[in-house]
């Protein structure tokens, strides 16, 4: 592997998660977290090259409404600005590319939307095919029920493991304040909630909501001045795979395998098991086991620490999700981590993905220590 | 029937988004809106360089300062600028031709968009003085449309100067 340019976050804010913010608009609730994140790094706006926000046109309901956040980005005098329809994870990927080809040495990255103002299932139905996946009806919470069903199938994973991967969620999600969901669930509650969409209970599903984020990312020669103690990325890959459902293997995710595969050499690292943490973006436990096949990590260890923070269980923001995994690590290993730090952690993956059944995904290594001499 | 839409099914597919919002006004939209009922423009002023914006904004998207401090500005101001509009409208019931202007109201930073009426479209020039024509007591329920239009005050037109930075 050549060598690349050292880039770290050192910086992260957000607003807890919540169903729904009665008060502020998408803007008024980004412009406080960008504030913030900047006046945790020292720096004032100018000293930022680069903006980047994730967020979902559809769920604002506003064509281009993403232009929306640029006043409250402090994009003037004129800035490099970019906007993807995906989660802020992958807006941190493009400024990180942005920040290997050298045209930037800092940048912002943020996450935000209102998904308490539309109706999040009927939009994610439209990211399916027009002529027949979308008019049948089905939506996020049902493609990933046929994805379960098939995962138990072929792996034997019972009702009660599903019960017991969610509970493990809630349990870790409970030490966490900016969480929706901030109360632990034991397997056997968990076991009684009702079918959502049968294999899938309500309690192995997250509850939809909102919040903003800003992710600060810096190269070495930056990054040091802006936080005590950053988080350099030391390997990432992002990998895609097809639109038609049907035509996949749902019961693995062979762009996480790719993409972990990838973003492990980037790092220098053999196996997933030699970090010590790892964040997935999983919206259903089955999900959760399928990524953990996909990294090579067995479900029932110890270490790895899975999502310390509660994970997409304890509460789905849509377009910050994926940051939040981010966030989380970049806590973790950054002595930010409270009640819930793992000890000794020192290097660890945040995973994210978009589409239906885990169609992208994106794996972030991320450690204590820069990679690139 | 040439001018029929295609109605074959094989060839093509009929697709209805049906997609509802519940948009929030924001604590301080809500503030604003709320003042137009008693025939009240507010505006919110940058900390850092003073600046009125209208409507209130959380922050001066030009200085990045917080601009939280709501502050009254007058129903009536000067066209900073202006077009006459000859092409129907989407959405909005107004006789042809029209004039759209810019109008920096006094004490405000910036102009917001406004109709002008009672006026002729060949009459209306830049820096002329105009004022709100507001709806009547008991039917303003604190939305943008209180205000029906703005019309000529008779007053002398402004200097360029006084509002060539308010365009």
């Amino acid at each position: 592997m050549s060598s690349l340019r050292n880039v770290a976050i050192v910086g992260f804010a957000q607003l807890p998660v919540v169903a729904r913010d009665l008060h502020r608009t998408s803007p008024e609730m980004l412009y406080p977290v960008v504030r913030q994140a900047l006046a945790d790094c020292g720096v004032e706006r100018d000293a930022i090259d680069f903006q980047i926000a994730g967020s979902v046109d559809y769920m604002d309901g506003r064509p281009f409404g993403f232009v929306a956040a640029l006043d409250v980005m402090g994009s003037w005098p004129p800035r490099l600005d970019l906007h993807l329809e995906m989660d802020a994870s992958f807006c941190a990927y493009y400024a990180w590319l942005r920040m290997q080809a050298g045209d930037c040495d800092t940048a912002i990255v943020v996450g935000h939307g209102k998904t308490s103002e539309g109706d999040p299932r009927r939009v994610l139905n439209l990211q399916l095919d027009p002529y027949y996946q979308a008019p049948m009806g089905l939506d996020p919470v049902s493609t990933a029920a046929l994805q379960a069903s098939a995962y138990m199938a072929r792996s034997g994973v019972s009702d009660r493991d599903l019960a017991s991967v969610a509970a493990a969620n809630r349990t870790a999600g409970a030490r966490n304040p900016e969480n929706q969901l901030h109360t632990a669930a034991t397997p056997d509650e968990l076991l009684k909630t009702p079918w959502a969409v049968e294999p899938l209970r309500s309690g192995y599903l997250p509850p939809v909501g909102e919040t903003a984020t800003c992710m600060v990312l810096a190269a070495e020669g930056k990054a040091e001045s802006m936080c005590d103690r950053p988080v350099w990325i030391q390997g990432v890959d992002h990998r895609t795979e097809l639109q038609t459902i049907g035509a996949r293997d749902l019961t693995q995710s062979a762009s996480a395998r790719l993409a972990a595969e990838q973003a492990l050499a980037m790092a220098g690292l053999q196996t997933a098991s030699e970090v010590d943490v790892v964040e997935l973006f999983a919206l259903t436990p089955a999900e959760e086991l399928i990524l953990c096949d996909a990294l090579g990590l067995d479900a029932q260890a110890a270490r790895p620490v899975r999502n310390p923070s509660g994970g997409p269980l304890c509460g789905y923001p849509i377009m910050s999700t994926g940051a939040i995994r981010m966030a989380e690590i970049f806590r973790q290993l950054s002595g930010r981590a409270g009640a819930r730090a793992v000890p000794g952690a020192r290097r660890a993956i945040a995973h994210a993905t978009q589409g239906h059944c885990l169609q992208h995904n994106i794996i972030w290594v991320l450690g204590t220590d820069r990679r690139w001499a | 029937m040439a001018n029929e839409p295609p109605r074959d099914p094989v060839k093509y597919v009929e697709t209805h988004v049906y997609l509802p919002y519940h948009y929030v006004a924001g604590d301080s939209r809500a503030g604003y809106l709320r003042a137009l009922k008693d025939k009240k423009i507010l505006g919110s002023k940058c900390s850092k360089t003073g600046k009125v914006f209208v409507p209130p904004v959380v922050n001066s998207p030009e200085s990045f300062a917080p601009a939280d401090e709501l502050v009254e500005v007058a129903d009536r101001g000067i066209v900073t600028t202006f077009c006459v509009v000859r092409i129907p409208v989407t959405g909005r019931d107004l006789q042809l031709p029209y004039v759209a202007a810019s109008v920096a109201l006094d004490g405000a930073s910036v102009s917001i968009f406004a109709p002008i009426q009672e006026c002729a479209p060949d009459a209306v020039r830049m820096g002329m003085r105009v004022e709100a024509v507001w709806k009547a007591d008991g039917e303003r329920e604190g939305s943008h449309e209180d205000i029906l239009y703005f019309r000529p005050t008779g007053e002398p037109d402004a200097p360029q100067d006084s509002y060539i930075h308010r365009l």
